[in-house]
This record gives C-alpha cells, sequence and structure tokens, in this order.
C-alpha cells in the first residue's frame, strides 16, 4: 500500500547540518498496524511526517498506491491528506473556539457548499466511536486531555480514510487515558484501517503487526508479528 | 457549515478584540464619510453663495481698439469697428450651447447717460429678475413699494428677492428705478418719490445700501424702459452671464458661447472664476488627501492585526494544511475574516459617518441652501471600497498563512 523507498533528510540550523535519516526503506501493507519505534532524535516523527507528505524528502521517494510523492502536486498531496489520509498527533491541536462536533467536521468544511446532513451523521458517528456520545457540544476546554485526544482521533477517521497516521497519540495522557486511545486505535486498525503510529513506548509496540525500530536515522530492525 | 465557518467562529471567540478593531476601523469610515457629507454640502452651499456674488462670463460687443496721437499729443484710445450687441441675439445663442442647462443666470445691461432731475447721469438698465439673481449682495432699502408700470406676467411666480434683508415677493415695475447710494444723495433721490428721467416720470423704489463701489455712483431701471427712453430697441452694452456651479467647465462654456456668438467678445472673468474654484475644490482636495491618509492607516492597521492572528494561529494552520487544506484555502480564510471585519467597519461606519455629517451641519448651520443628499449608490461604493482595501490588507498576512509549511508549523509546538 505504501512504500518508503531509501529516504534520506537532513535539517540545517544555525549552519549545522543534521542528518536525520540515511536511507530509510520499509513498507506497509494494506490493513497493517505498523509501530516505528525509537529514542527521541531517531527520526521516527519526521520520516512520519514523510510518509503523510507534511514534508518532503531530500532523497528517496514514498510511493503510495503505485504512485511516487515526488511526482505529485502540491495539488495532489493536498488531496492525499483530504481523501486518503489522516493524522492525529501528540497535542491534540482542538480549534479551542469550535465545539467537539465542529471540530471533528473540519474535515469537511474546506469547501464552499455547506457540509450536508449525511456528513453531521458520519460525525456523530465518529464521537461515539471513541466514546465521546453526548459530549458533541462540548469545547475542548470542558474535555479532558484523554477526551481531547479521542475528539482529535473522531476528527481523524470522520472522513473514512485509508491510512492513519499517528504520531505520538499518547505522548501527552496517562496511562488510562494512552490504554484508551490504544484500543481505539486497535479496534480501528481491526476494521481494516491501515495505522502507522509513532512511539517510544514499548508497551504500545505490542498492539502493532510491525514494528520498526529507528536509532539515528537508520532502520535498526523490521520485526512482524506472526498472525 | 462551510469552509467560513472556521474564520466566523474565530472572529466570535476573539470578539473585544474584533470589536475593537472594527470600531478603530469604523472611525476611520466614519471620518472619511462625515468629512466627505460635510465638505460635499459646505461646498454646494459655498457654490451657490459664490454663484450670488457674481457672474462669471462676460459679453461684450467686438470692436478693435487704436492709440491715437499726433504731433507728439496722445489722443488716447479710439474704438472702431463696434458691433452691436442685441439682447434677443445674445439670450438666444447662450441659450443654445451644450452647456446651457449650467447657465443659472443671463444678465444684460444697457449703459447711457441720462437726465436725471435734469443732471446728466450713468444709468443702467437692467433686468430685474436677471440682476438680482447675481446681485443677492444688493441691500435694498424700500418704501412701501408698489410695482409702477408692471406686467405681471413678465415675472414669474417663484421671482423673489431680498429686500431690507427679508425674503418677500415683490417685483419692480418698468417705471421702478433704484439708485446707487452716492448717485441718491447727488440727486436728492428718495425711496417712494417721484423723479424724471429724460422727461418721463419714474418711481424711486429703493435706495442701495453704500457698497463701496462703482454700484454706489449709477441708477438702475428697467432695461426696456431706458431702451425706449434712448430710442435703442433691443439694445445692450454688455451682458454678464452667470455659470458657476459644480465642478463647472467654465472654458468649454465660454468656448461654446463663443461659437454661438462669432463676432462677439466673450471672456470668463478668470479670477474671480478660479478664486471660486480654488475654494471649493481645495476643500474638496483636502478631504480627498485627509481620506487617503485614514484608510491607509485602517488598512496598514489591519495588515497588523491579521499578521498577528497569522502568527498566533500558525499550528491551527498547520493542522488544517495536514487535513489536506490547500494553500488557496488557508489564503481564502484570512482574506474572509479580513473582509468581514471591513464590510461591518464599512456599513457602520457609513451610518455612524452620515449621521455625524448631518449632527456637524446641523450644529454649525452650515447648510445655508444646501442640504446632506443620502444616496444608497455612495454606501455601496464606501461599503465595496472598504472591502477593496480590507482585502488588500490582508494579501500580506494571508500568504504567509498559506505558505506555512505544515510539519513546520505542527512540530513547533
Amino acid at each position: 500500500m505504501l512504500k518508503v523507498d531509501n529516504i534520506y533528510k537532513s535539517y540545517v540550523g544555525s549552519g549545522v547540518v543534521t542528518q536525520v535519516l540515511n536511507g530509510v526503506s520499509l513498507e506497509v501493507n494494506r490493513g497493517e498496524f505498523v509501530c516505528l519505534l525509537g529514542r527521541s532524535g531517531s527520526g521516527k516523527s519526521t520520516l512520519l511526517n514523510i510518509m503523510s507528505s507534511l514534508l518532503d524528502a531530500d532523497k528517496g521517494d514514498i510511493i503510495y498506491m503505485e504512485q511516487t510523492f515526488r511526482g505529485m502536486k502540491r495539488c495532489e498531496t493536498d488531496r492525499f491528506r483530504r481523501e486518503e489520509a489522516a493524522m492525529i498527533f501528540q497535542f491534540h491541536h482542538l480549534m479551542p473556539y469550535m465545539t467537539a462536533f465542529e471540530n471533528v467536521m473540519l474535515p469537511f468544511l474546506s469547501g464552499l457548499r455547506p457540509a450536508g446532513k449525511e456528513q453531521k451523521t458520519s460525525a456523530y458517528e465518529a464521537l461515539a466511536k471513541v466514546g465521546l456520545a453526548g459530549k458533541e457540544k462540548r469545547l475542548p476546554s470542558q474535555l479532558s486531555g484523554g477526551e481531547q485526544q479521542r475528539v482529535a482521533i473522531a476528527r481523524a477517521i470522520v472522513g473514512k480514510p485509508a491510512i492513519l497516521f499517528a504520531d505520538e497519540p499518547t505522548g501527552s495522557l496517562d496511562k488510562a487515558n494512552g490504554d484508551a486511545v490504544m484500543k481505539i486505535l486497535s479496534d480501528l486498525n481491526k476494521e481494516g484501517l491501515t495505522v502507522v503510529m509513532v512511539t517510544h513506548q514499548r508497551d504500545y509496540a505490542a498492539y502493532a503487526h510491525k514494528v520498526v525500530e529507528l536509532s539515528d536515522g537508520n532502520v535498526d530492525s523490521i520485526k512482524v508479528k506472526s498472525a | 457549515m462551510n469552509l467560513f465557518t472556521i474564520p466566523l467562529k474565530n472572529l466570535r471567540r476573539k470578539l473585544l478584540r474584533t470589536a475593537m478593531l472594527t470600531l478603530v476601523f469604523s472611525a476611520g469610515i466614519i471620518s472619511v464619510v462625515g468629512l466627505y457629507y460635510v465638505s460635499a454640502t459646505v461646498g454646494e452651499s459655498l457654490e451657490q453663495k459664490l454663484t450670488a456674488y457674481g457672474a462669471n462670463i462676460l459679453i461684450r460687443p467686438h470692436s478693435e481698439n487704436l492709440d491715437v496721437s499726433y504731433g507728439g499729443f496722445s489722443m488716447g484710445n479710439m474704438s472702431y469697428n463696434v458691433h452691436k450687441l442685441d439682447m434677443d441675439t445674445v439670450h438666444d445663442g447662450v441659450m443654445s450651447i451644450g452647456y446651457k442647462d449650467r447657465i443659472s443666470a443671463i444678465a444684460p445691461k444697457l449703459l447711457e447717460s441720462s437726465s436725471v432731475n435734469g443732471k446728466e447721469f450713468a444709468v443702467v438698465g437692467i433686468n430685474w429678475i436677471e440682476e438680482l439673481k447675481i446681485k443677492s449682495y444688493w441691500y435694498i432699502d424700500t418704501a412701501d413699494h408698489e410695482p409702477h408700470g408692471q406686467e405681471p406676467e413678465s415675472l414669474p411666480e417663484t421671482a423673489e428677492m431680498v429686500v431690507d434683508g427679508l425674503e418677500h415677493g415683490s417685483e419692480f415695475g418698468k417705471y421702478d428705478i433704484i439708485a446707487g447710494n452716492t448717485a441718491a444723495k447727488l440727486l436728492g433721490l428718495e425711496k417712494g418719490r417721484e423723479t424724471e428721467i429724460e422727461g418721463k416720470t419714474f418711481n424711486v423704489a429703493g435706495v442701495l445700501a453704500p457698497m463701496g463701489t462703482d454700484e454706489d455712483r449709477l441708477v438702475f431701471m428697467d432695461i426696456t424702459a431706458l431702451q425706449e427712453l434712448k430710442n435703442k430697441p433691443g439694445e445692450v452694452t454688455f451682458v454678464e452671464v452667470s455659470a458657476l456651479c459644480s465642478g463647472c467647465p467654465i472654458d468649454d462654456i465660454v468656448a461654446q458661447i463663443k461659437l454661438s456668438l462669432p463676432d462677439i467678445d466673450v471672456t470668463a472673468m478668470q479670477s474671480v472664476v478660479k478664486q471660486r474654484m480654488f475654494t471649493v475644490n481645495f476643500v474638496k482636495n483636502l478631504v480627498l488627501v485627509i481620506s487617503g491618509v485614514i484608510l491607509v492607516i485602517a488598512c496598514f492597521m489591519l495588515a497588523v492585526f491579521m499578521m498577528a492572528s497569522v502568527a498566533e494561529r500558525k499550528s491551527e494552520i498547520g493542522i488544517l494544511r495536514s487535513m489536506g487544506y490547500s494553500r488557496a484555502k488557508i489564503f481564502c480564510l484570512f482574506s474572509f475574516e479580513s473582509l468581514v471585519i471591513g464590510a461591518s467597519s464599512g456599513l457602520a461606519g457609513f451610518a455612524a459617518g452620515y449621521f455625524t455629517a448631518v449632527k456637524i451641519l446641523e450644529k454649525m448651520e452650515l447648510t445655508d441652501g444646501a442640504a446632506v443628499h443620502f444616496e444608497p449608490a455612495h454606501l455601496l461604493l464606501s461599503v465595496g471600497i472598504v472591502c477593496v482595501v480590507s482585502i488588500a490588507a490582508s494579501v500580506i498576512p494571508a500568504l504567509k498563512a498559506a505558505r506555512t509549511e505544515p510539519a513546520s508549523a505542527i512540530i513547533r509546538l
């Protein structure tokens, strides 16, 4: 489904070049739960951003359904993120002035045409799926950290994406809320959603079918859990 | 819910800040609209007043002058080839031009020396109605005057003149005269008395208050009466034409009259015209400059606000970009936010500016003869301009927002 082919990436800051990824290659199959594991600074978040087309690689390519990112125009990568992929982050990044329902509706608001009844139903369903039925009208400030992250998950899945990129989704949560979020992601994966998750918590790597361990911008190991 | 729900919700979240910015932007628009209406109304009033202070085009018979001297003695200028002016020809000629609707008065004059109470004196034949249109500064001390020799149908019903400083329907007849202040003293003319001119009896309808001009030494009477006395039917010495109005193209009017009356000298009284126009145009240009400065300041203020808003909402931009919102959509979000502020400021500012102008004009009693006219087109134009200005102000911040790299915006946090 998604192939990472020999990706290199470096950052330049204050005249110093920091090599973050050194020829990383891996493959994500449809319906898989892939975990990118590694210490801070190992390059896992950078890799996830490149895989989700948020960041351009210096060298190498991402091939999604036979299409290379390098050959895509900006509008095509926008469409990829709008129609095929979804993202959640360590911090929920909800719009503080919009209710939980309105935040979940965001992926449908990118056009001038008003959102339809079907889309509103999808938003209610997504919120119900993450256990927030009845809290649709609450502002993020009226929700707990775990609930806010669940709203972010609902926002990610409302458009029924093919692949979900999750960057440290439990990073800012306590154990109970982290477990709850992981259970939701696991359930979504069981329903057929491909998940690529970045984490540094080995416990949560247990949910994945494939664990890719990164170290200093290189793939250290790829462990595939037998079915 | 659609794309514009996001900026609208954001504006509502920052209600106080939005209200403050709208208020400040509106204040700029209030100044512009208020100044415009005050200046337009005062300008109109000023023009009316200036128009009332005389003519601005002079029509004279064409003549050639020759400086004559003999044996070292100068004998002065000799006029020759003088074309006589005919009242009807001049009137028809002036009223046939393209700008005839800009002509407010055509005042013919016949200047003759006549025997008044047995003394030779300068008498000017005038058309009472036309003359008083351009001589509203005349202050005529009248007796309880009844028109002498007046043919009622020759005066329009609306004809009103300033007599004793009060407006009433007093009319002067064919056998009425008005004496300049000095002339009245020299000739012993008193209001309400009769006097003889060229053997005919005339009624002294009034005496002009002293003005310190040539008019103090003249006697004014009906032009047809003087033409009959002098046996010069239809003849006039010169004609004054008043054509001052908003943006009057005096030079074009003069050119058209010249074309219409080729053998006659037509001259614009340039200094007077220019002075009047300068006054009116100065006020208008001043308002234009002030309006421009205010709009530029408002524009910068909005741009600064939008710039701060973009910096503050970088993570939001990053999230929206990660959801597939295109750069164009992000640009639209910020432009729309600016447009909403601009449109609401435009509407509120126009309404308040119009109201302010009306109140200022009322309080300062500046609307002599002129009134504030509300034009819906002005409202649409003002709001339209403000919308364009507000969008222009948001271009740089909106572009900055659109060019934000999603990954950097999210990682930054």
